[in-house]
Formats: C-alpha cells, structure tokens, sequence
C-alpha cells in the first residue's frame, strides 16, 4: 500500500515533468553554467584541465541538485495540498519516498549528461568509468533522500532558499569528499583498497540517511 | 506560565555560580601565566593549548548534550528540555568560535601557517557551520510546534552527520598536536593549569548555559502571552459583532 501510493504520487510527478519540464531544465542549464563558470575560474594556461574534472564534476552535480530541491514540495505547497500530502492513512512516508525518488531521476539525468559534458570540456578520460558511474549513484542517492529531508524540514521557514544550500552543503561535506576522491583514483587508476574505502564510506552514509531521514520526516510532519 | 516569568529573578545560587566560575578563572589565568613553564620548543604561544583545549571540550559536550535534548524532545515534547536544546546549541557556537579564534593563533607559531586542512580542524569548521545552521532555521522558523519540531530534526540530524564528517575528514588528510592521546601532559605544572582552565570553562559553559536557557524561557512565556493576547482580543472582537448596533 505504502508503495503503490509511493508510486501513485511519483507517477504524478513524472507526468507533470515530461509535460512541463521547466525544472529539469533549468538543473541541466544550470549544470552546464557551473561548468562553464568553474573553467573560467580553474583553467590556467599550461596546466593539465583534466586534473580539476573531479572537483568540477561533483560540485556542479551538488549545486544543480540544490535546483531541483528548491522546487520539489512546489506543486504540493502551490496546490495547498502539503499537509494533506503528508497526512495520508500510511502516514508522510509515500510523499516523502516519491519525492525522493523523483529528485534522484532529475539528479541522474543531469549527471548523465553533466559527466560527458566535463570530460569533453576538460579534455579529460576515465580510467575506471565504472567506479565513477558506481560512486555517483551512492552519492546522488545520499544527496537525494537528505536533500528531501532538508527541503521538507525548510517548506515553512523563512528564507528557505538561502537557508537549504548553508543546511544541506556541510551536511554533504563526507559525499562530495568521497566523490571527488573516487573520481581522482579513477583518473589514475591506482589504489583500488583506497576507492573501495571511499565507496564504503558512500554507502555508509546512504545507509545512514536512508534510515535517520524518513524517520525524522514522519516526526516533523505529524507531531 | 507565570512561574515562567517570576522566576526570572536572578537567583542566588546562580549569582553564587557565577562568582566561583570567576574565582576557578582567576585561579586558570594564575596558573596559566605564572605556574605552568613555557614550552621547550614552543615558547610561550604554547600556553594558548590550555584556553584551546578547554573550549574545545565545552563545545564538544555543548553541542552533543544539544543534540541528544533535541531527540529526547522530538520524541518526547518538553518545553524544558527544548529551552535546554536551544541554550545548548547557542553556547556551543559560542565555544565553537573560540576554538576556531585561539587555534589559528597556536598553529600560526608552530605549524607555520593559519590554517591547513587536517581532520580536525575541517571537522571542527563544518560543525561550526551546521550549528549555525540549525540557530539560523531556529530563528526563522514559523513559531508554534512545528517549526520547533523542524530545528529539533535538524539539531538531531547534525550528530551522526558529524560523526561521518569526521570519519570522512580522517580518511581525507592528516598533523595536529595528538597531546591528550600520545601519553599526555609529562610537567605537573602544565597539567595543573590544564585542569583548571577546563574546569573554569566548564563551569562557564554551564553558567552561560543556564543564562541562555532562562532566556529561552522567556521568550516562551512572551510568545504564550502574545497567543493568549490576540486569542482575547479575536473573542472580544467576536463578541462585539455580535451584539446588536444600540
């Protein structure tokens, strides 16, 4: 029941995304700004430009993903639906679930377009491409679930949109480390003991967060 | 309600803990300055490592205590318990600022630099910045029960995050003085103004604490009055339209 409703409430999501995609659009335009940005800013002549991929890739993802965040609860709160939404017989557990899921499709498709994009802009390869693919689904999954829990706590406050990137970016800080750190190893392919580490570490957090988070969104919204 | 407000009288066991934590303080900076000898190698800038130390362990237990008042809250609604959720995080800030001012000043003499990015001093930032966080959403949160449930989330979020965080920072680089751990402080002058810096800011802690918390429950009590307040005025109004224009 808890996944049908889940499902029910992602499907209206997704439908509302492939019929008005202004958000995802605006998360893939902002990605490619970010990247234009951190080349005006990191590029010197005669330095390697593949060197600052990994730094360049995950901060991007992590900024673009905070997009999206902002406007993930908008049809809920816009239809005056919110409170409804997390009131439902099997509690705020399905909105919150769909709502994730829904930010982890939006923050996949920006990846899968973002990561090709800095490599061609960066002149840069992947060594070990599939323990980059692998790290950035644990962390777009991290990023996701404390993202909607985030987004979630800060739908009421004031200034939400100031205060979700100062809230979400330190609490992210072990995702964005152990990213950049899997995608420099991949770069170089050596040290395989030190990535499985840093990927260990990933879905540790994931753990974490996909435990702590629900839980902390059925407290806040029911009482 | 009103025991709220008349107890805002400064009491005197306060006042009595507020001059002992100033006698233990005189009795640290004597120590400090005129007990402990200076470092071999580091001269006196190494007497910092006392006010530093100290004020790293208030932040440390400030800002746990904070969040685990903050769970027992979410889980079990206090007013108490949430005023000392608040306090907490508050001093812990405060103490937070101290360690991140006094230790780039040490690290200046004997690291050579003002800041490197070695575990515990990420650790000690990014905390900084969640505390803030999580005052920041206190204070701009809708007032009533909801919003109070939305900072205690996040205050009870920031613990094990930070434990992350720092096993994060530990794989990610590593040179701080390990003094505690690496068989500790050998001369008996130097670890008597040790112990008695972190005893006088201990009790600083808890006097701010305490201060801060007895604020805390008077901004309650105001924000219970200014409900009861318009909750009268919105049955007087009521009552008024109802009665027939004479």
């Amino acid at each position: 029941m808890t996944l049908r409703l889940t499902w029910l409430l992602l499907r209206k999501d997704l439908v509302v995304a492939v019929r008005a995609p202004e958000v995802l659009g605006f998360m893939l335009l902002f990605a490619l700004l970010c990247v234009v940005l951190f080349a005006f800013g990191f590029l010197r002549a005669g330095a390697a430009a593949a060197a600052q991929v990994p730094g360049v890739l995950w901060v991007t993802l992590l900024f673009s993903g905070t997009v999206g965040l902002l406007r993930l609860f908008a049809p809920e709160e816009e239809g005056g639906v919110l409170v409804q939404a997390q009131r439902t017989r099997r509690g705020a557990l399905p909105l919150f679930l769909s709502k994730a899921a829904l930010q982890l499709a939006f923050t996949g498709v920006v990846a899968a377009i973002t990561l090709p994009a800095v490599l061609v802009f960066f002149d840069a390869e992947l060594r070990e491409p599939v323990v980059v693919l692998a790290a950035l689904a644990l962390g777009l999954f991290g990023q996701a679930v404390l993202g909607t829990l985030c987004a979630a706590l800060l739908v009421h406050v004031r200034l939400r949109e100031v205060m979700l990137p100062l809230l979400l970016y330190p609490l992210l800080a072990p995702v964005l480390l152990a990213g950049v750190q899997v995608t420099v190893l991949a770069q170089d392919d050596a040290g395989s003991d030190a990535t499985t580490g840093w990927l260990v570490l990933m879905a540790a957090f994931d753990v974490a967060v996909a435990i702590v988070a629900p839980w902390l969104h059925e407290k806040v919204s029911r009482g | 309600m009103t025991g709220a407000v008349t107890h805002s009288r400064t009491p005197t066991t306060l006042l009595a803990a507020v001059a002992g934590v100033t006698a233990l303080w005189l009795a640290a900076l004597y120590a400090i300055v005129l007990v402990a000898q200076p470092d071999a190698i580091l001269g006196i800038v190494q007497k910092v490592f006392y006010v530093h130390v100290a004020a790293a362990f208030a932040m440390l237990i400030c800002l746990s205590a904070g969040s685990v008042a903050s769970l027992v809250d979410l889980l079990q609604p206090n007013d108490r318990i949430d005023a000392a959720a608040r306090a907490l995080v508050d001093t812990g800030v405060l103490f937070a600022l101290a360690v991140l001012t006094t230790g780039p000043l040490w690290a200046r003499k004997s690291w050579g630099m003002w800041w490197t990015w070695e575990p515990r001093l990420t650790l000690t930032l990014l905390v900084l910045l969640i505390a803030v966080g999580v005052l920041a959403v206190r204070t701009l949160a809708p007032p009533g029960p909801a919003g109070r449930r939305v900072g205690a989330a996040l205050a009870t979020l920031a613990a094990p995050t930070a434990y992350l965080i720092h096993v994060a920072v530990q794989r990610w680089g590593g040179t701080h003085p390990q003094v505690i751990q690496g068989g500790g402080i050998q001369s008996p002058g130097m670890r008597l103004a040790f112990w008695v810096t972190v005893a006088a800011m201990l009790g600083l802690a808890a006097v701010v604490t305490t201060l801060r918390y007895r604020v805390a429950r008077l901004e309650d009590a105001v924000v219970a009055l200014r409900l009861d307040l318009s909750a009268r005025d919105l049955r007087r109004a009521r009552t008024a339209a109802r009665e027939p224009v004479s």
